[in-house]
């Protein structure tokens, strides 16, 4: 049985109707990586999932339980019901808590009863994953640099004892580099029968790491990625083959 | 004027057909350059005639309601009739210039009772102890409210919105401990002042026409407090303002093109504090005395309901939700606390159902109308049109958005048509008479625009034939679109049905 | 030392009124303007409780602390009640801070009224909670009832501050402060966690009503002082900062107990105000502000 189940779901904000009859079902295990250019609405589906977009519409079965259906009133409101349920997500733009330091911030992902007592030894695996976090952890957490919090956001997503992983453009705004590391560090966690979306707009990033790459353009589902990204900008392909270059040196 | 909208109802305003005739000439108000009525010539497609239309109604209703208001105590001559008014003129005219302190210049104040209370104890207190008389009094009050106005400004440069309105919100109870433990104000009477010099005698006061004489230099005070906010509101204080209102990037962004918004509101603000502590030293001559009661905080919450019940920011929003609250409070005296109970539960529906109060309604159900709409349009052009809605919004012409889902479902229905039976109903017989369904298939072909259409060219009559595309340019020839040479004409229209065919099939 | 007392009786009680305020701030955006309301809903429950406490004959120990719970607990549902009010229905819509602010004063428009409704005009007392004696310290002599209400002002805004500090409630009132975002990912419910907000500032104003009530009366209007220094406290300490809060409150305190003791009654408001101001035009942010600048 799949994991997540959606059957056409539109989603939006206001008047504007960004999501378009999406059909998706996610196989428990599974990687799946969401590639499309800026606004053709992957942060848009990821939102609607946890109930974050202005309104929405159409059926989505998380684990056999419905937590879509139509909603029109304002975002976030039932975000946290669906959150408790089992899916962890690490938003765009990173929503860390610029006052806590970097170990509240951590633990806060484990904010759900049956997980705040395991926090310690949760803590203890993401710092595996994110060694460059150990020395920090008394730090606060709106000093640290951009892929610090990126590390830390996606980090506090981790804590979570989520059956299904969303992760969010973790390659903004980032140096190669670091980006790089990221992905690949996302790519190695052992999800077991759980399963984890990334939203990406490079998609070398995530050639080959992978179990199946969707694109994404227009609102609208493509099962060739080639499609979604048929009018990258010439510049940003140079970008994008010069990334794949760079991996395989 | 905006553009009208080729479908869909039109919006109505009064309207007359004129004279075309004559040429219309705009009457304006003397020395200024604003006219009159704002009137605007327009041509009405059902009758084809030009009329007049008056384009704002709001002249009209403001003349209707202040006549009515002058004219309606003195027509009932009701002791309780000029009571009543009298305060609702002298509450409105506080809540008019307190608009113009949180609408136009963008000050969450609260300091408004108080300024209205320092102008009616200073200029009480002057008028009681030296015997000054009620014209300088005014005059009193205006300097004490300038003066109070300077100061609250000062701290308004530095802080956020709603921190100052803490602030200002403890200044009335600040006022009200000072009067009571000042030996000279509080002393007597628990803080009220009485026999300050009245503006109508107070042998007359009895009379009908002292009165009248009473009402009517309220009205007036209200008619002076709407023209000093239409002066500042609709001056260059309020279009400097109204630049940089909103938001914090809208200051900075209006400091950048060279506008002190910060001076603009100082201004703004000691112009409107002048004005209430004239008003509050009008008061004070009006009832004869001063109470503490001008320092309550509960009066001040009712002022904030009259406000708030008639939209904020706007003028008729001031008067309206005064005439309303007053109305309550001082006609039904017999219910006693239900009936401020009452305008609580009125300011507390209109903060939770209404944008902007009663003059807010309006706008508020236009724009849950039109989100129903899009909501809908939106539905329907993701389903039948070629284009996103994200892109639509910049077509304003609502008839290209209709023509365009027509033609995308025509299409739709036309490519379920075609069968191989249809193409080879075609290839035995181009030309003449066909059935139904590939008659109707041709002629959308037929219809299609000139740019790239296919034609036949001719080579050489009965022997060669080519498929060509029309360039849709005059003086530009076509372009050949393929090598391919064709024996006869019937098979040169097969083959650029066959083209056709498939430009539908795969558009 | 006389002086000394008295600044920490006005520190503590404008404390627990102001941290109300600011916490409600903080963390879910509203301005609690219904404060007043609030702090009266207390002292009257605390009241209603006396008159049946009498009738049953409760005395001592049991009848201090069931006067203490009374007042937190009818404190904590009248904060319930305006969330529900006021809160609830505007959370998700725009321009909620200012329409909030504005349904708050509307309620404590209602409040005033329903009380004289219900209660009357006139004060009413409430029975002494630490007793009527005197204790001598460090040379100068202090009613009990004021020592009481000082010692138990200060556990328990202590309490509360360790709590917030460190248990997983704390941490998801701070996490909401900080960003309502994050917190909704984490899954923490803004309407549930705001609610619960409301209610533990509720009883801390609840609190210091029943204590407060011990000099002053309870009447329908006394809600008015608190929360018009309440106000000015939180913001001078900056909103939404605990330390900030407590600081200013300990200052405003000290500053109100020296003019009344060697200037003059009657300008006390002034003082209040103008060290007020004063704080407010060199730090626009509030102390608070100043204690974070230092720690950076």
């Amino acid at each position: 049985m799949a994991i997540l189940e959606l059957a056409g779901v539109s989603a939006g904000y206001g008047p504007v109707r960004v999501l378009h009859d999406v059909n998706l079902s996610v196989n428990p295990g599974e990687r799946l990586g969401l590639v499309g250019l800026n606004g053709h609405g992957k942060t848009t589906l990821l939102s609607a999932i946890v109930g974050l977009t202005g309104w929405q519409d159409g059926s989505i079965i998380f684990e056999g339980r419905q937590i879509g259906g139509r909603r029109t009133h304002g975002m976030g409101r039932t975000t946290p019901n669906i959150v408790r349920q089992g899916i962890a997500l690490a938003p765009q733009g990173d929503a860390i808590f610029p006052g806590l330091t970097v170990r509240e911030n951590l633990d806060s992902g484990a904010y759900t009863r049956a997980t705040w007592r395991s926090r310690r030894s949760r803590c203890d695996h993401v710092l595996d994953v994110f060694a460059p976090l150990r020395p920090l952890l008394r730090q606060t957490a709106g000093t640290l640099s951009g892929g610090e919090r990126r590390m830390v956001s996606v980090g506090r997503a981790l804590m979570a004892d989520a059956r299904l992983y969303l992760v969010d453009e973790p390659s903004l705004g980032l140096a190669p580099k670091i980006s790089l590391g990221l992905v690949a560090a996302l790519c190695e966690i052992n999800i077991g029968d759980g399963a984890m979306i990334i939203a990406e707009q490079n998609l070398p990033l995530l050639n080959g790491r992978v179990d199946r790459v969707l694109g994404m353009h227009a609102g609208e589902l493509k099962q060739d990625v080639g499609e979604a990204l048929g009018d990258i900008p010439p510049a940003a392909e140079a970008m994008a083959q010069g990334m794949h270059h760079g991996r395989a040196l | 004027m905006s553009k009208q909208p080729l479908i869909g109802r039109r919006s109505w305003r009064p309207s007359w057909p004129v004279n075309t005739e004559k040429v219309f000439k705009r009457r304006r108000y003397l020395g200024t350059k604003r006219s009159v009525l704002r009137l605007s010539g327009s041509y009405n497609p059902k009758t084809l005639r030009r009329e007049l239309v008056l384009t704002d109604k709001k002249p009209t209703f403001w003349l209707i309601g202040l006549l009515l208001m002058l004219v309606l105590p003195i027509a009932v001559s009701n002791e309780r009739f000029f009571a009543l008014f009298g305060i609702i003129c002298i509450y409105a005219a506080i809540n008019v210039m307190w608009t113009l302190i949180i609408g136009t210049a963008g000050l969450q104040s609260f300091a408004t009772l108080a300024t209205v209370g320092v102008g009616a104890y200073g200029a009480a207190y002057l008028s009681i102890t030296y015997g000054v008389p009620w014209p300088l009094m005014l005059i009193i009050g205006l300097f004490l409210g300038a003066l109070m106005g300077f100061l609250i400004s000062l701290p308004a440069r530095r802080l956020d919105g709603l921190y100052y309105a803490l602030l200002t919100l403890g200044l009335s109870e600040f006022c009200r401990n000072f009067v009571t433990q000042s030996d000279q104000l509080g002393g007597k009477f628990n803080g009220a002042l009485f026999g300050v010099d009245r503006i109508v005698p107070s042998d007359l006061m009895t009379s009908w026409l002292g009165q009248v004489l009473l009402y009517i230099s309220a009205f007036a005070l209200l008619l002076v407090a709407l023209a000093v906010f239409r002066w500042v509101n609709g001056g260059r204080l309020g279009l400097l303002l109204r630049a940089s209102a909103t938001n914090r990037e809208d200051e900075a962004f209006s400091s950048a093109i060279g506008i002190n918004f910060q001076r603009a509101r100082t201004w703004v603000f000691m112009i409107a504090s002048a004005a209430l502590g004239a008003i509050g030293a009008f008061y004070a001559a009006y009832i004869g005395g001063t109470s503490l009661q001008v320092f309550s905080l509960d009066l001040l919450l009712l002022m904030l309901a009259m406000i708030v019940i008639g939209g904020l920011g706007r003028a008729e929003g001031a008067v309206i939700g005064t005439i309303i609250v007053v109305g309550i409070t001082q006609w039904f005296t017999e219910w006693g606390p239900w009936r401020i109970v009452l305008v609580g539960v009125l300011a507390l529906l209109s903060v939770l159902y209404t944008r902007n109060g009663i003059f807010g309604l309006k706008a508020q159900l236009k724009e849950i109308r039109q989100r129903r709409q899009a909501l809908h349009r939106a539905g329907l052009t993701s389903r039948y049109a070629e284009f996103l809605p994200q892109q639509a919004p910049d077509i304003h012409d609502k008839a290209m958005i209709v023509g365009r889902t027509f033609e995308r479902k025509l299409r739709d229905r036309l490519r379920g048509w075609i069968t191989p039976v249809i193409i080879e109903e075609h290839r035995r017989k181009p030309l003449g008479q066909h059935s139904d369904h590939l008659e109707r298939i041709l002629n959308y072909f037929r219809q299609g625009p000139i740019p790239d259409k296919y034609a036949v060219y001719c080579e050489e009559p009965f022997t060669s034939y080519r498929v060509v595309a029309l360039s849709g340019v005059p003086g530009v020839p076509p372009r050949v679109v393929d090598d391919k040479v064709y024996p006869s004409l019937d098979e040169a229209y097969h083959a650029v049905f066959l083209r056709r065919v498939n430009d539908l099939r795969s558009s | 030392m006389d002086v000394v007392f008295s600044a920490l009786l006005l520190a503590s009680m404008y404390g627990l009124v102001a941290i109300g305020i600011s916490f409600t701030w903080a963390s879910i955006g509203m301005l609690n303007l219904a404060q007043g309301f609030i702090f009266t809903a207390g002292g009257y429950t605390a009241f209603l409780f006396a008159e049946i406490a009498s009738t049953y004959g409760l005395e001592g120990v049991a009848l201090s602390v069931g006067l203490i719970v009374a007042g937190m607990l009818g404190s904590a549902v009248a904060g319930l009640a305006v969330g529900a009010v006021a809160f609830l229905p505007l959370q998700d819509r725009d321009n909620f801070r200012t329409r909030s602010l504005i349904a708050t004063l509307a309620i404590s428009l209602i409040g005033t009224q329903v009380w004289l409704i219900f209660f009357g005009p006139q004060n009413k007392p409430l029975p002494p909670i630490f007793g009527t004696g005197r204790t001598e310290i460090a040379g100068s002599g202090i009613g009990n009832g004021q020592l009481g209400a000082i010692v138990v002002a200060v556990l328990m805004l202590g309490a509360v501050i360790l709590w917030m500090r460190s248990s997983r409630a704390g941490l998801q009132m701070r996490a909401m402060m900080m960003n309502p975002l994050g917190a909704a990912v984490v899954g923490v419910s803004v309407r549930t966690t705001g609610m619960r907000v409301l209610a533990i500032s509720g009883a801390l104003t609840g609190l210091a009503s029943v204590l407060l009530a011990q000099t002053f009366f309870v009447s329908p209007t006394s809600g008015v002082q608190p929360l018009t220094v309440g106000l000015i406290i939180s913001l001078a300490g900056g909103l939404g900062s605990i330390p900030g809060t407590v600081a200013a409150a300990g200052l405003l305190g000290l500053a109100e107990a020296l003019t009344a003791r060697y200037l003059q009654q009657s300008l006390v408001p002034f003082v209040l105000f103008g060290i007020v101001v004063l704080i407010l035009i060199f730090r626009p942010r509030g102390l608070g502000g100043l204690l974070e600048d230092v720690r950076e």
